[in-house]
């Protein structure tokens, strides 16, 4: 299960299916794609695992089912690693 | 008004190895003390049009400039910079005194005036917009500046671009603007008129000289413009002219690695460079031939590139 | 004693700034600004509800102080979960010493304040564990001269610093809060055991109030360095104002030190806080630190010193014997 580190406002500006982040705890800034970010805003509603929002965002994303949850896996652990979001 | 051109040389010096010359740019007040005279040969060339603050009130910046004692005096005279009574950096030939002043005065606002994102770019003004041209060094941006301000473009600034960080509105810091080693040459061919200070040879960054700020763009230095266009140049010898679109996400993050203190300003920076890349278009640009880039910059201006 | 600087006036009494003209207020920031206190004077005037006091220029130059200070505090917060992460797995009790401690813990000390270091204290048996687990996660040595390595690890209090190959930030892993070459030795073991848990932050603690203050002043005191004596001393100052108001702080102050053989550093500190900053001390408490301080001519001696190093060091409050002074205590501190 993961969810929006504490801390994280998830300032954002979207361009053109691309976004910029502001990183609160780090004071980086994210280049990420449309997609990332509809994670960090779905989990933010609410801390989810990789197949729950592989169910929840199905229809923003080209992959197939298996790969889908792979793909997001891969991608969480990404956003983890950038301190946006934690296991809880 | 008081100007700096306005004062004698021997009053100009009296103010300089006295209490300090006030020197306004921009949205700034800098008191200038020095005794070296290739910099106060500098500062009465360069800075002719420049208002001069009078004493006995708040300034935002303090540089002293002294020659070297001792010894060392007769054998290789250095100038020293001294910031309030610090030394941040190691003295320099007597001879680029005048670079140095330039140098620091960037270094005083790059450092400090954290009420500004600050982006290391020329930013130049005509019929109502605002064209900003964030470039690593070598990429022509200052012979680029030098010239359209031989074709009326107002200069905002060649160095560094100030936003206000509540709004995007662009604030004036207009100076000389920087040219090097090869540059200097092709601006003497290209603008005949143009007032050049005395090309200073072996600095780091190999041989510079200055050109003169238009006496109108500093007249107008209370004057914000607006953003309109961000244009990052690369000059490349023998390329057909081009102007792509750079999608606003990345343009984001080019000029935020394009900026002095974005990293300081924290969430209030990424406001200020969202709200800039809000109102802005973004550009990269080629080109090789100075007279096609002023034709294409004068679309940008009307807005029709 | 002498007239103070115009900064140190303004510490003591914040309204002095209402009768500044242009010229005041450039002398007023360049001092602040030499002696690392820019940033808190923003905090000072805006506390006191006088930053519109400020006419416009000084008024921009105290708010471009704003985000940088925001940016200080981000940085320590992050980079202490950074080095909470790589110490997970030892279970080792982590207290957070001096500014990180100030920033984590919310104390007024953390507001306004600048700080590069982030400062730890971990057992003297665990260190080399911890330094392996700093290593692992990306902090490496400094100072890699074999003679600067020995000087760290026997003769000081602390690892050689570790800087993070990544992020550039320094970590100074301390055992104890004194070298061991110092005359005193105050008891690590018990600093531990006084340690308090800084609320909302799992797993991290800080030094009881008591011991805080303690180990400032003899940072201060002690160390023999005084470019950032200033705020050094203001960090004092704000400590005691906080701690001052916990009932029984100010009673058991005198007794603690002498336990951890700080009684001088805590005698200097009640004596140049007041005297400079204007600290309000229970007299009770000055007479009970009265003996451990040093006697008549030395006394002399040490307030002509300290009053002239504690100050800003700017050129504006230097005097001839500026220079000497802090010579003098530099030379004592070794």
């Amino acid at each position: 299960m993961w969810r929006v580190t504490p801390g994280q406002a998830l300032a954002c500006r979207e361009w053109d299916g691309e976004a910029v982040l502001y990183n609160d705890l780090s004071g980086n800034t994210h280049l990420l794609e449309g997609a990332a970010l509809d994670l960090l805003h779905a989990l933010h509603v609410q801390p989810a695992d990789a197949a729950t929002l592989a169910v929840r965002l199905a229809d923003h994303f080209d992959a197939g089912d298996d790969d889908l949850v792979s793909l997001i896996d891969d991608m969480l652990h990404t956003l983890a690693g950038l301190d946006l979001i934690e296991p809880c | 008004m008081l100007t700096v051109g306005s004062l004698s040389r021997a009053e100009l010096e009296a103010r300089l190895s006295g209490t300090g010359l006030v020197l306004r740019t921009g949205p700034f007040a800098n008191r200038i003390r020095s005794d070296v005279q290739p910099l106060i040969d500098g500062v009465a060339l360069m800075y002719a049009d420049y208002p001069v603050d009078p004493e006995g009130g708040f300034v935002d910046f303090h540089l002293d400039f002294l020659r070297s004692g001792g010894l060392r005096r007769w054998v290789r005279s250095q100038v020293h910079f001294a910031y309030d009574g610090t030394t941040p950096f190691q003295p320099l030939p007597l001879g680029q005194a005048y670079p140095m002043l330039e140098w620091t005065m960037n270094w005083c606002v790059s450092h400090r005036a954290h009420g500004y994102l600050i982006i290391h770019a020329a930013v130049l003004e005509k019929h109502g917009r605002a064209i900003i041209l964030p470039a690593p060094p070598g990429s022509g941006k200052s012979t680029l500046t030098a010239a359209l301000l031989g074709h009326g473009w107002r200069l905002l600034s060649d160095e560094m671009t100030l936003v206000h960080l509540d709004d995007a509105v662009l604030v004036p810091l207009p100076r000389p603007v920087s040219l090097k080693n090869a540059s200097i040459d092709i601006i003497r061919a290209f603008r005949p008129d143009a007032v050049l200070s005395r090309p200073v040879e072996e600095t780091t960054k190999g041989t510079i000289a200055h050109l003169k700020a238009p006496r109108d763009s500093i007249a107008r230095a209370v004057e914000p413009a607006r953003p309109a266009c961000i244009v990052f140049p690369r000059w490349e010898a023998g390329a057909a002219i081009t102007l792509d679109p750079l999608p606003k996400a990345r343009a984001f993050m080019q000029v935020a690695d394009n900026s002095f203190n974005y990293q300081v300003l924290g969430a209030r920076g990424f406001a200020a460079l969202g709200r800039l890349i809000d109102a802005s278009n973004a550009y990269t640009f080629r080109y090789s031939d100075l007279h096609e880039a002023m034709a294409l910059f004068e679309r940008l201006a009307l807005g029709t590139a | 004693m002498m007239r103070l600087p115009l900064l140190v006036r303004v510490l003591r009494d914040p309204a002095a700034v209402r009768g500044l003209d242009g010229v005041g207020w450039d002398l007023l920031l360049r001092q602040a600004d030499a002696a690392n206190l820019d940033a808190f004077l923003l905090v000072l005037l805006e506390d006191a509800g006088l930053l519109d006091a400020a006419p416009a220029g000084p008024r921009a130059h105290l708010e471009w102080t704003r985000t940088g200070a925001a940016g200080h505090a981000r940085a320590a917060r992050y980079e202490v979960r950074q080095i909470r992460k790589a110490l997970d797995g030892l279970d080792v009790p982590l207290i957070l010493l001096k500014g990180a401690a100030y920033a984590l813990a919310g104390l007024d000390a953390g507001r306004g304040r600048l700080f590069s270091d982030i400062d730890i204290l971990v057992p003297k048996a665990r260190l080399a564990e911890v330094e392996a687990a700093l290593m692992m996660h990306g902090w490496i040595t400094t100072h890699h001269d074999a003679y600067d390595q020995r000087y760290y690890r026997q003769w000081m209090h602390e690892l050689p610093p570790m800087q993070h190959a990544r992020r550039g930030n320094s970590i100074d892993v301390h055992h104890a809060i004194l070298p061991e070459t110092a005359p005193v030795h105050p008891d690590p073991d018990s600093l531990r055991a006084c340690a308090r848990p800084i609320a909302g932050e799992p797993g991290l603690a800080m030094l009881a109030p008591a011991d805080m203050v303690l180990h400032s002043a003899v940072h201060l005191f002690f160390d023999g360095e005084f470019d950032k004596g200033l705020r050094d001393l203001v960090d004092l100052h704000r400590l005691l104002g906080e701690f001052g108001a916990q009932p029984g702080f100010w009673d058991a102050l005198p007794a603690r030190a002498r336990e951890l053989q700080l009684g001088r550093p805590l005698f200097y500190a009640l004596r140049y806080c007041p005297r400079l900053l204007g600290t309000v001390v229970p007299p009770a408490v000055l007479a009970a630190v009265a003996p451990d301080g040093p006697r008549g001519p030395l006394l002399w001696l040490m307030d002509r010193l300290f009053e002239r190093a504690l100050l800003p060091l700017h050129p504006s409050c230097a005097d001839a014997f500026n220079g000497p002074a802090r010579f003098a205590l530099y030379v004592r501190g070794n």
